[in-house]
């Protein structure tokens, strides 16, 4: 029974994805006349292809697709920049700031915990006027560190779980590491840090996920060229003109191919961060 | 291990962190020291950006300080990126300009008036289609020169059509009227088939399991009705303003349109078009593609993918329908605008002058995409598109008929107005309430806004 249970929700869970990947190799073509049928009957790559500027504008079209085109390893490229700066550097400073909230007495500490975690309950779009506007009159409209701006520093969530992970971490750990002569900094960096690998790894596999599938912001920020990431980009398949249709099987060969760095990742990381979350301290 | 894996991952910040500050160097339009300017110029339409960059390379030859670097961005996300560009000063030098949605970037002082230029320079604007010029013009303030027009036609599957017996040649002289939907709507009934091949003629009809629809409405249509119900309701007698262009009084509580949308409402009931929240996600387009719609009303910039070497049926046009008050279409034009606050006034005029130009409308007529605003260019598109062996004469024959066109209304609050109108009419058709009741409704709404 709970196999059952298990089973089905994978299916609805894996599910659009299949049909993401069915619609991809679909030619355009086919994808209103046999709508229904659940694997392509005459399967093709030229949606890749026309994704990857394989094809020129005329083959693309003749494809049935739009003749638009995608730079496809250079969005990749800011995709990459973009969530991977805002995953290492925020994973790091939010390990520090729960340390500190976690271990460290200071004035205010708990009324500061408490803005921090009241701020959890204010929606992102509350925010993204503000963060605009601040980010236009810095002058980082079309750059990288406008992109990153709002989050590379922490995230109110991070902070927290990181905080509640080192609460459970037993103080015996420091204290022997005190003793032994290590200073404030050598016990977070060379006793919890590598303790909690699990969940450092965690948090920063969910904000580079999370960055990655970012849009709105690096769609209002970063529409320039030089700093266009995946998610925008892919925006060349929609509808290009009044009353048509929009290129779906180019749409969702880019989407297909957009996903898959995250899901290498988590393919490789998945396991070990399981593990590593099982572990917390003394054996 | 873990010692080379910090090292890494310090490494990786610090190269993204230095990526980061070289690439703050990112502006928009740049001159260089010696002359030398680029013009940004966005278009949406993938289908003409080959026809422009043709015309941004002529330019440049004739111009060599001038660079035209084109953008196309999708219509579905063309003027969100335009307004967010607007607001963080990065907007295009010039951009492609629509009527629903130009007033309200005059209202925030977006566009450039160019009528000191247009006067300067002496540029001919009798030579366009007539009215189109006057279409951006406000308060004696003129903000883009028209680059093309489009009119509405009727587009049909040729083999449905003819496995039903309809005879394709008297669709040229279809009439319509809002009560028994005229002769349009028997060829519509007679078009529409359902699972065991009975038309919608024919008594024995199962209007629950139709095969294919003998007509394809369009319900996600602004406050204007372009692709149907506008061109429907004006030939019964409607019209849309007191005064176009800048009109302040709305009529959209006239019965003729409540009997259009009603009259859209019994074609539903009867089985010969999709309900609404069937057709809705899917352009019509792709139904007519996959062989499940017979006929719709489509717009002269739709030629080139309904008649297209690779398309998946056969098409051909015919002119929309003769209704009491006559066979009208809505005309509408698209022109070019100069972003207000552009460094290179003078250099995006020169390349807006260009466009309005016959050397670039004429490099777009042979390509037959659109139909060019320069009245000899249109020829030459009609032409064209006659040697690539399409038969588009009807979207040229009714611009040019006496009294057959109607411009798409221009004032201010379009984005509200078409909200405001657009759900009214699909609640109406979700049955939700009374046509009547609904258009009234809205049109209070809408006149409100100009009190």
């Amino acid at each position: 029974m709970a196999w059952a249970i298990l089973i089905a929700a994978v299916l609805v869970t894996v599910f659009p994805f299949y049909w993401m990947l069915r619609t991809a190799l679909t030619p355009s073509a086919d994808l209103f006349s046999d709508a229904g049928s659940l694997w392509p009957r005459h399967p093709t790559l030229i949606n890749f292809e026309r994704v990857l500027g394989m094809t020129s504008p005329e083959e693309a079209r003749a494809a049935g697709g739009s003749g638009a085109q995608i730079n496809f390893l250079w969005y990749t490229l800011n995709s990459v920049i973009y969530s991977g700066v805002i995953a290492i550097v925020q994973t790091f400073f939010c390990a520090m700031a729960g340390y500190a909230f976690a271990r460290l007495r200071f004035p205010g500490r708990d009324l500061i915990f408490g803005v921090l975690v009241a701020a959890l309950m204010v929606p992102p779009i509350f925010t993204l006027l503000p963060n605009f506007a601040l980010v236009k009159n810095l002058g980082l409209m079309n750059t990288f560190a406008g992109l990153v701006a709002p989050s590379v520093l922490m995230t109110p969530f991070a902070v927290f779980f990181l905080r509640q992970f080192f609460l459970s971490i037993p103080k015996e750990v420091e204290e022997a590491a005190v003793l032994d002569g290590v200073n404030r900094w050598g016990a977070f960096w060379r006793i919890i840090v590598p303790m909690s690998r699990g969940p450092l790894i965690t948090i920063g596999l969910t904000t580079t996920v999370w960055a990655w599938k970012d849009f709105l912001w690096p769609l209002l920020v970063g529409r320039a060229e030089d700093t266009r990431v995946l998610t925008v980009a892919l925006g060349v398949f929609l509808q290009q003109s009044p009353n048509t249709q929009p290129d779906w099987t180019g749409l969702m060969a880019g989407s297909t191919l957009s996903v898959l760095p995250v899901l290498i990742l988590l393919i490789f990381l998945g396991k070990r961060l399981v593990q590593s979350l099982n572990f917390t301290g003394i054996k | 291990m873990r010692h080379s894996a910090q090292v890494a991952a310090a490494t990786l910040v610090a190269v993204a962190l230095v990526g980061t500050m070289a690439s703050c160097s990112g502006k928009n339009s740049d001159s260089a020291s010696d002359g030398k300017v680029t013009v940004n110029y966005w278009l949406w339409d993938d289908n003409q950006t080959a026809s422009y960059q043709e015309c941004a390379d002529a330019f440049h030859t004739a111009n060599p300080n001038i660079t035209v670097k084109i953008t196309q961005t999708a219509w579905a996300q063309y003027w969100q990126n335009l307004t967010t560009q607007l607001a963080s000063g990065d907007a295009p030098d010039v951009w492609t300009d629509h009527v629903s949605y130009y007033p309200q970037l005059v209202s925030n002082n977006q566009i450039l008036d160019i009528q000191p230029y247009v006067e300067r320079d002496k540029v001919d604007l009798a030579q366009y289609q007539s009215g189109l010029a006057d279409l951006f013009v406000k308060d004696g303030k003129r903000y883009g020169l028209p680059k093309d027009w489009d009119t509405m036609a009727l587009v049909y599957n040729t083999d449905l059509l003819s496995k039903q017996g309809v005879d394709t040649a008297a669709l040229s002289d279809l009439t319509w009227n809002p009560k028994d939907g005229g002769t349009l709507e028997q060829v519509i009934a007679k078009a529409t088939v359902d699972k065991n091949g009975h038309n919608g003629l024919d008594p024995a009809f199962d209007k629950n399991n139709v095969k294919v629809f003998g007509f394809l409405p369009e319900w996600a249509d602004g406050s204007q009705g372009q692709n149907g119900w506008g061109d429907f309701a004006v030939s019964d007698g409607f019209t849309f303003l007191d005064k176009n262009p800048w009109g302040s009084h709305y009529n959209y509580d006239d019965p003729k349109l409540a009997d259009t949308i009603d009259w859209y409402k019994q074609l539903i009931a009867k089985g010969y078009t999709p309900k609404f929240d069937k057709q809705s996600t899917l352009g019509r387009d792709a139904v007519m593609d996959a062989g499940q719609g017979a006929i719709t009303i489509t717009g002269s910039w739709t030629i080139n993918s309904y008649l297209s070497a690779t398309a998946k049926q056969k098409y051909a046009f015919a002119p929309l329908p003769t209704g009491p008050a006559g066979r009208k279409t809505a005309i509408n034009g698209l022109s070019d605008a100069i972003f207000a606050g552009t460094k290179h006034k003078e250099q995006a005029w020169q390349w807006v002058k260009f466009l309005g130009s016959s050397a670039c409308q004429d490099l777009v007529a042979k390509n037959a995409v659109v139909f060019p605003a320069i009245k000899e260019a249109s020829a030459k598109s009609l032409a064209a598109h006659q040697a690539k062996g399409q038969d588009v004469h009807v979207f040229t024959d009714e611009a040019a008929a006496p009294d057959g066109t109607f411009f798409l209304p221009v004032t201010d609050h379009g984005n509200e107005i078409s909200q405001a109108v657009q759900d009214a009419v699909q609640s109406a058709i979700l049955g939700q309430s009374d046509a009547a009741s609904a258009l009234k409704k809205a049109n209070d709404t809408v006149n409100a806004m100009f009190k």
